[in-house]
């Protein structure tokens, strides 16, 4: 382990767990996000959403690429292999038309879904019970 | 970051789904490295971290590769289906666009699929398709015939029958039957009709493996002699009498005035070797047998047999013959000059229909041919001028497999198209057909579209379109996309191969052409012929009404003599009839023959009697039918019944038996009756064709209707105004004579002539159509070389006439460069009238197969057509704009 860089900084808190079904839709929700800028590959995707949340969400890179290919083979991306600044191959995955209808659609919603969550979560009326 | 081209001229998938997540993976480990080392790890630190991040890397991989596996599936199934919907609309579409071709593509197929499947149908039907009769291939027909060549297949005598049953070995069993159907009357409820019937002897239903549908078939007990009056009824008759009810099996009905007992019905589609009849009666033969010279010297029995399980067809036919030649040594007075023989039963029906089947199946083919020649060569210059948009194609990155695919479906939306409106135009030929060969068929013949020749026929233009259609543009390789795209004159127009192949196939076009039209003008010649050259007779304006004479009542000679003549008697004063007269039989190709004897004659040992036709007529026949008498008289009052017997002659048979003259006066006897008196002849008159499809008239002799009045006759009356008006007034006097005559339909006897011609005119008939099939089909092929010859060449010409060129040089050009293939076509097409002219020289009549008429009109019609087709690309050549070719 190199000295200057602390464990935790390269691990991260790691949100996107395979098995966190809920977490799931999120990461697909992220992903199509970051396309909607423009047709990235998949280390471009995994960075812009760790610098996007200023590191505060860390990708599992071992779904990211699982999470991929199942939006793929749903239709809401595609991938198509190309050619980096530096010259090297890549494939970039872009939006697809069904893709982009589903991130306005997702949005939405997990904004709806985000602050209800905060609003309960902020809510200083105490329940009936608590009085 | 910007995208280049995704794949340049690469299919989108040619990775291995593997292979692609693994480039991925390393691409992501790669960049993450990278990051890792630029914020100061070492690279082999760097490496593990990132590895580690990706956590487990076997399961991603093989997760990923499944995800992307499964996916390319459906992409690749997605996209076939896009590409057929793809193909099929640009097929429909690129036909749409070029009607012109399109038209003459599916025309082409249809009339090529249309006549193949039609005249296959026919052929099926008559040549493929079973007789009504169970394992009818082992049955075989039993003829006499006699040695002279006088007559091939005719009937035998009683005696005869029983000599072949008892000394046969070949067959396991023998049906005994009259050869022929008879007219009765019929009274079931209603009015009495005259209706057809069958006389079946000893063994004919087990023969035949026929079994009863209602009720029971005749056995050989019916046929005995003092069995009760039974009779079967035909399906057909059974519906129209009884409606089809199962009461019908036991009901006694009469006929000719007998009552008989109906015991079973025949089932559906059954037709005798003897033909259709409604009625079928036991046949007794015994009476025959027991008269010494009845049972000998009347023939008028048939005979079919069943080959024993042991022998074979030949070996029947080789015992047939010994024991006919046998028989011929022990009873010379009755068999002298007469051979047996046997043929295959389903030869004797198809009879004479074989040989223009087999000559329409050909002609078809011959126009199926035309038809491939003429697709192939449109498909070629199409596919030629194509070639470039495949070359741009291949170019942006098609497969040759896509392009490939493309073209089928193209040719399969043309097939498809061809294919269903050939099927239409088979369902209408052979309707068609039903008509117009009703009796030129065998009895049995269903005629039906047969599935197997509409696929086999389809099948071939399809491998032709194929052929013709995908390869050419094949050529466009990988190697010479860039020559065809960069050569843009040449690109479109033909090459020298080519233009031979073309040339080749309108050559061989105008061949075939020729070839069918050269037969079909030697048929119609024939046709011609027969119909034209006279009758001896003249049938125009006679109305012919057969006549049942209910036998019960009748059965006295001068009876039967006295009636007809009061019956004449009153017909004559019918207005407009201006003779009326009577015979027992119209002339027709077979007709009742009689064995002759000359007085003072002895026939050259082991030759026999020959046997002439033999007709009663009453006095006015001669009048009636314009025969000329050439010496002596025709029958009058004189000749009663009780006077010396009187006959009259052909000028046939003047000449072959008195050819030193002196007929008249000579006295013959005429029939197997020994004890018959000598007849005298007392004139000679003109000779009749009988038989209409024959050349030379045959000898015939005619008695007095007074002296030997025959149970069934025809009414003969000539009329100046519509014959068939005084049909109704014949039925008024005949029913006010006596109500219980039966009356046939009255036919005109110009009719009965030419329906006697109908088995020739079926041939004639469909080789025109033929002919005139391949004319157009030809033509097309002509006009399609032409025009794409003058399109190649268009900028060339224009060029020319840049240069000076006169418009007839270039139209000499186009013309010399298309007529060679037109000479070497008509060449080969004269070579095709020689195979032709064999095949059908059994049809022909008073033409030799090398007729100059008919040959030369062939080639003069071709060469019409052909003249037609070319004009118009010759003159758009000519009109070749320097101006715009050039710029």
């Amino acid at each position: 382990m190199p000295s200057s860089l602390a464990k935790d900084e390269l691990e991260g808190p790691v949100v996107f767990a395979k098995e966190a079904g809920l977490l799931q839709g999120t990461l697909e929700l992220l992903v199509l996000k970051t396309l909607s800028w423009g047709p990235m590959h998949g280390y471009g995707i995994a960075s812009w959403i760790e610098t996007a949340t200023d590191d505060v969400l860390r990708v599992e890179e071992g779904s990211l690429y699982p999470a991929l290919y199942r939006m793929t083979r749903k239709g809401w991306i595609g991938g198509k292999w190309g050619t980096t600044e530096n010259n090297r191959r890549a494939k970039y995955y872009h939006l697809t038309s069904e893709g982009r209808r589903q991130f306005v659609e997702q949005t939405s919603g997990w904004q709806r879904f985000a602050s209800a969550v905060n609003q309960a979560v902020a809510s200083t009326r105490a329940p009936s019970w608590a009085r | 970051m910007r995208l280049q081209l995704p794949w340049r001229g690469r299919r989108p998938f040619e990775r291995a789904p593997q292979a692609e997540v693994e480039d991925e993976i390393r691409f992501h480990v790669e960049e993450r490295v990278r990051e890792y080392v630029a914020r100061g790890m070492d690279p082999a630190a760097a490496r593990a971290a990132a590895l580690e991040r990706l956590g487990d890397l076997g399961s991603v991989r093989s997760e990923c590769t499944q995800l992307l596996a499964e996916d390319r599936l459906a992409e690749a199934r997605r996209t076939w289906f896009d590409d057929l919907k793809h193909d099929l609309r640009f097929g429909i579409r690129s036909a749409v666009r070029t009607p012109l071709f399109s038209l003459l593509a599916i025309t082409t197929l249809a009339l090529g699929i249309g006549a193949n499947a039609a005249v296959f149908g026919v052929v099926k039907s008559v040549l493929l398709n079973a007789l009504p009769f169970g394992d009818a291939d082992r049955l075989v027909r039993i003829y006499a015939r006699m040695e002279d060549g006088s007559m091939e297949r005719s009937s035998i005598s009683a005696g005869v029958t029983m000599d072949v049953r008892e000394r046969q070995h070949s067959f396991a069993q023998l049906a005994t039957f009259f050869q022929g159907v008879i007219d009765v009357t019929y009274a079931g409820d209603a009015t009495p009709r005259v209706v057809k019937a069958a006389m079946v002897g000893e063994g004919f239903f087990p023969t035949l493996r026929v079994s009863a549908a209602r009720g029971r078939t005749l056995t050989d007990a019916d046929t005995k002699t003092g069995a009760p009056n039974v009779a079967m009824l035909s399906w057909p008759a059974w519906q129209r009498e009884f409606g089809g009810s199962a009461s019908a099996v036991g009901t006694s009905v009469r006929i000719d005035g007998d009552s008989y007992e109906i015991v079973g019905v025949l089932p559906r589609g059954f037709v005798g070797p003897m033909g259709s009849a409604e009625i079928w009666m036991p046949l007794d033969i015994g009476p025959a047998l027991r008269d010494p010279v009845r049972a000998r010297k009347q023939h008028w029995l048939a005979m079919i047999g069943r080959l024993a399980p042991t022998t074979t067809r030949e070996m029947a036919e080789r015992e047939i013959v010994r024991v006919g030649a046998d028989i011929a040594r022990e009873h010379p007075e009755s068999q002298g000059g007469m051979a047996l023989w046997a043929i295959p039963l389903r030869d004797d029906m198809v009879g004479d229909t074989r040989t223009p089947l087999l000559v329409l199946m050909a002609s078809a083919g011959l126009v199926l041919v035309i038809a491939c020649a003429n697709l192939a060569g449109a498909l070629l210059s199409r596919s030629l001028s194509r070639r470039k948009e495949f070359a741009v194609r291949i170019a942006l990155g098609a497969g040759h497999g896509r392009l490939v695919r493309q073209l089928l479906t193209e040719s399969m939306v043309l097939a498809i198209a061809g294919g269903a409106a050939g099927l239409a135009l088979a369902t209408l030929g052979l309707h068609a057909l039903r008509q117009l060969a009703l009796r030129a068929l065998p009895a049995y013949a269903d005629l039906a579209l047969d599935p197997l020749a509409v696929l086999v026929t389809t099948a071939i233009t399809l491998v032709t379109g194929i052929a013709f259609g995908v390869v050419p543009a094949l050529s466009v390789g990988r190697g010479n996309t860039q020559a065809v795209l960069r050569d843009e004159n040449r690109g479109t127009s033909e090459s020298r191969p080519t233009r031979r192949l073309r040339g080749l196939l309108v050559a061989g076009q105008i061949a075939l052409c020729v070839s069918l039209l050269a037969g079909a003008g030697l048929l119609v010649r024939s046709l011609w012929a027969m119909a034209t050259a006279p009758l001896g007779f003249d049938p125009n304006g006679v109305l012919t009404v057969a006549v049942q004479v209910p036998s019960n009542a009748y059965n006295q000679n001068d009876v039967r003599a006295r009636f007809f003549e009061r019956l004449e008697e009153r017909l004559r004063t019918l207005p407009g009839v201006s003779s009326v007269s009577s015979t027992g039989e119209l002339p027709a190709p077979s007709m009742n023959r009689n064995g002759l004897s000359i007085e003072g004659v002895t026939w050259p040992a082991g030759q026999g009697e020959p046997f002439i036709a033999y007709e009663s007529v009453s006095d006015d026949y001669f009048k009636t039918l314009r025969i000329p008498l050439r010496e002596g008289r025709t029958f009058g009052p004189q000749d009663r019944p009780g006077s010396t017997r009187t006959i009259v002659i052909s000028e046939a048979m003047a000449r072959r038996y008195w050819p030193k003259g002196g007929a008249i006066g000579a006295r013959i006897k005429l029939g197997p009756n020994e004890v018959m008196p000598w007849m005298e002849v007392i004139g000679i008159v003109g000779d009749v064709r009988a038989d209409p499809a024959r050349v030379q008239p045959e000898p015939m002799t005619y008695a007095s209707s007074r002296q030997d009045p025959w149970g069934m006759r025809t009414l003969l009356l000539r009329t100046s105004g519509d014959p068939l008006a005084l049909a109704k007034p014949v039925q008024r006097e005949l029913a006010a004579l006596d109500p219980a005559f039966a009356m046939h339909d009255a036919k005109l006897l110009d009719d009965i002539m030419s329906d006697r011609l109908a088995g020739r005119r079926l041939p004639v008939v469909l080789m025109i159509a033929f002919g005139a099939l391949a004319l157009v089909l030809a033509s097309v092929g002509v006009y399609a070389m032409f025009a794409s010859m003058a399109a190649a060449r268009e900028r060339e010409f224009g060029v020319r006439v840049a240069l000076g060129s006169s418009r007839a040089a270039i139209a000499g050009l186009v013309l010399r460069q298309g007529g060679i293939w037109m000479l070497v076509g008509l060449a080969a097409g004269v070579v095709g009238t020689v195979f032709v002219s064999r095949s059908i020289g059994e049809l022909l009549y008073s033409v030799r197969p090398f007729d100059p008429i008919a040959l030369g009109a062939a080639a003069v019609i071709l060469c019409l057509c052909a003249t037609a087709a070319l004009l118009v690309p010759v003159r758009r050549a000519t009109k070749a704009d320097p101006i715009a070719v050039l710029r």
